[in-house]
């Protein structure tokens, strides 16, 4: 027996036993308890995010100066980023493989597995966290921490590498590469995907001008930081993006945060930094050599350049989230949100190639022929004047006749496009 | 438990520490004298064993491998300490809980089965204290399996593959005491993050007078939360579930450390140990005791 008993023997005035009122009272304990652990988990975060900040009433061409003026040169945090395009998965393995040919450097199959292509390719799926660091326009790095796996882009001056813990191995570029200079804005190192909020936000603020309303909603707190909210439409109809809101440091313009809503309601993207320290990044932090045991494959920067005008032009696209192809023969149709770009579907026989140098998982298609255009036909919908792959930004629409005309436009815009209509 | 006994003990009794301790060592003797329980050890010690000797067999082919851990063994090739990461990352899912949930499950269900309950509840003990020994007792033998995994496999890892200096998955490089010193931090975290599964055991266990019953629910359960775990239609439930950052153990072995799904883990298992240890003592300490 237990001094519980006792005490409780006498609350009950003193009625020595009841069993079942005792039982109640008891089993009441661990409900209690675990009522306040869930009001624990569900308040905290409610409290905590509501209550913006007050901050002075900015104009929206003032936020976006800040933005374009920020001087800040180095910062380190974790980036959340969630992305919910409702891509089918085997169209981003397919083009996996297209990318990894653009960008020249198909030829070597052990290698290809540490290629940043088609891991950041990866992002477009679900959620990952990001670990940034940056020191002015020389010094970047990126850490992808993947369930119980890593990978990790750091460049230092001439010297980049990529590394892949899954696979033990590692691609090292030395050579400054054509596509950046010096001058141009920090990116992130080896791609023009977005990686960081900085990046992504430069793009939209930069390249939509005119066909773009930028309006100042309001305030927020991001990563412990103070920020305002910018929230850019578009102007034109026909556009699958509804709304972009980027959160803006209000100390030194940094974007923090940015979530791009569909038409629909729904949020296709949101990346934001967790944790952020504009503190300089120690200079370990960019030293990198290859681990004791890497497969290690070696390349030069000339021949990296030419992987990056592809990839220079693929990130151009991406702020809208397109994911152009870099091959030949593409045109833009249109400018601003509604812009489509269009191309000519390679023929069946060099397309087999292309899906066996993606990524290993791909591998099942070595040995059987793929014609590209069944394998679209196969999971688009029949639509006046061709097949449409829908997702809940890009539409794509291939037409009979084997053209391809992509944009985060609707369908009726893409067959305008197209000639079909 | 009658009216007499009520009676007898109305009075508030000294509780030592030195009265604590005898129950928690009795408690402790009882897990681990138990045949049950060298062999529940042993088998956890051949695991790395077994995983190390198929990695040498397949230095080769370093992709290979399905199951818990596949991208932890390009490193184990290259250096030993690393079986210990892959050994516990193949443990985790599967045999540390199955092990956990035995000796948990079986905790009180199984001395209520063999009639020795009763004995246990007639010594000045108090029903409070003796759940709480053997939660503790549970928590001990936690770190015990978690032990056996991680030495056996250091010592397998020194055999058969080099040591030195270690590479983390975020591609760094660490000297061999930070590399030991991690191991050890990993294998605590590990240890702890069985908790909420020892709670939940000893709940179970309280239920019903067969362990049987006790440790076949605990580990079916163990089995149903992974698999819950796996859909991902499920992401609202999927954080709540207390196997979810399991693997999280990972996120230590990159430089610099990051330990925000750490964090997470250990404030479920809390929160866990908080509802399932005091359902348990709602429901051990106003059960009637008859076997």
């Amino acid at each position: 027996m237990t001094n519980e008993t006792a005490v409780e023997d006498q609350l009950d005035g003193g009625v020595p036993y009841r069993s079942r009122r005792r039982t109640l009272v008891r089993a009441g304990v661990p409900v209690a308890v675990g009522a306040v652990i869930a009001a624990g988990v569900g308040l905290v975060p409610a409290l905590a995010a509501d209550s913006p900040p007050d901050l002075p009433q900015l104009s929206a061409e003032q936020v976006v100066t800040k933005v374009l003026g920020s001087d800040t040169q180095a910062l380190s945090g974790t980036v959340s980023v969630s992305t919910d395009l409702g891509v089918p998965s085997q169209l981003l393995g397919a083009a996996a493989g297209g990318l990894g040919a653009a960008a020249g450097h198909g030829s070597d199959q052990g290698g290809a597995s540490a290629d940043p292509q088609s891991k950041l390719l990866g992002l477009l799926g679900g959620d990952q966290t990001l670990r940034v660091a940056v020191d002015g326009p020389d010094r970047q790095r990126v850490d992808l921490m993947e369930n119980m796996a890593g990978y990790t882009l750091v460049r230092n001056g001439d010297q980049s590498w990529a590394w892949d813990s899954s696979t033990n191995t590692a691609l090292h570029m030395t050579g400054r590469p054509a596509g950046h200079t010096g001058a141009k804005a920090p990116k992130a190192p080896l791609t023009g995907v977005p990686a960081t909020p900085q990046e992504a936000a430069r793009q939209f603020l930069t390249g939509s001008a005119g066909t773009t309303s930028v309006t100042v909603a309001g305030t927020a707190n991001v990563a412990g930081q103070k920020a305002y909210q910018l929230s850019v439409k578009p102007t034109q109809s026909g556009s699958t993006v509804s709304e972009v809101r980027i959160s803006v440091a209000a100390d030194n313009g940094v974007p923090l945060a940015v979530v791009v809503k569909s038409t629909d309601g729904s949020t296709v993207l949101d990346v934001h930094f967790t944790d952020v320290s504009f503190a300089e990044p120690t200079a370990k932090t960019f030293d990198f050599t290859a681990p004791k045991g890497a497969k290690v494959t070696e390349k030069k920067a000339d021949e990296a350049a030419a992987g990056h005008d592809a990839q220079d032009k693929k990130g151009d696209q991406g702020g809208k989230g397109d994911r152009g192809k870099g091959h030949d023969g593409v045109n833009v149709i249109g400018e601003g949100w509604t812009a489509v770009v269009s191309t000519q579907l390679p023929t069946g026989v060099e397309a087999p190639a292309q899906g066996s140098q993606g990524n290993g998982k791909q591998g099942k298609q070595h040995g059987r022929p793929m014609n590209p255009q069944a394998l679209v036909k196969s999971l688009g919908k029949p639509v006046g004047g061709g097949t449409l792959i829908s997702t809940k930004v890009v539409n794509v629409l291939l037409t009979d006749d084997g053209r391809v005309f992509a944009g985060a436009v609707t369908l009726p815009v893409l067959q305008h496009a197209a000639g079909v209509n | 438990m009658s009216q007499a006994e009520t009676v007898l003990v109305a009075g508030r009794r000294p509780q030592t520490t030195s009265g604590f301790l005898a129950l928690f060592r009795n408690e402790l003797h009882l897990t681990f004298r138990r045949m049950r329980t060298k062999v529940l050890l042993a088998i956890l010690a051949a695991l790395p064993i077994l995983i190390g000797v198929i990695v040498k067999l397949n230095t080769d082919s370093p992709r290979g491998g399905g199951g818990g851990a596949p991208s932890f063994i390009a490193q184990t090739t290259q250096n030993g300490l690393f079986l210990v990461f892959t050994a516990l990352a193949v443990a985790l899912p599967v045999f540390l809980p199955m092990t956990v949930g035995v000796v948990a499950g079986d905790s009180v269900a199984g001395e209520a089965a063999t009639g020795t309950l009763r004995y246990l509840l007639v010594a000045p003990a108090g029903r409070t204290r003796l759940l709480a020994a053997k939660f503790t007792a549970g928590l001990v033998f936690c770190l015990a399996a978690t032990a056996a995994v991680a030495v056996t496999a250091l010592a397998t890892g020194a055999t058969l593959f080099p040591l030195g200096e270690v590479t983390l998955i975020s591609g760094d490089t660490i000297g061999f005491t930070d590399a030991l010193l991690r191991a050890v931090l990993v294998a605590g975290v590990v240890a702890v993050s069985l908790a909420g599964l020892v709670a939940i055991g000893l709940f179970v266990s309280t239920l019903t007078g067969s362990g049987i019953a006790a440790m076949a629910a605990t580990v079916g359960l163990v089995i149903t939360v992974q698999i819950l775990d796996a859909f991902p239609q499920l992401d609202a439930v999927r954080p709540f579930l207390f196997t979810h950052y399991w693997m999280s153990f990972s996120d230590l072995l990159r430089e610099p450390m990051y330990w925000d799904g750490v964090w997470k883990d250990l404030g479920l298992q809390a929160a866990y140990v908080a509802v399932f240890g005091s359902a348990a003592w709602a429901r051990f300490s106003s059960r009637d005791i008859s076997a």
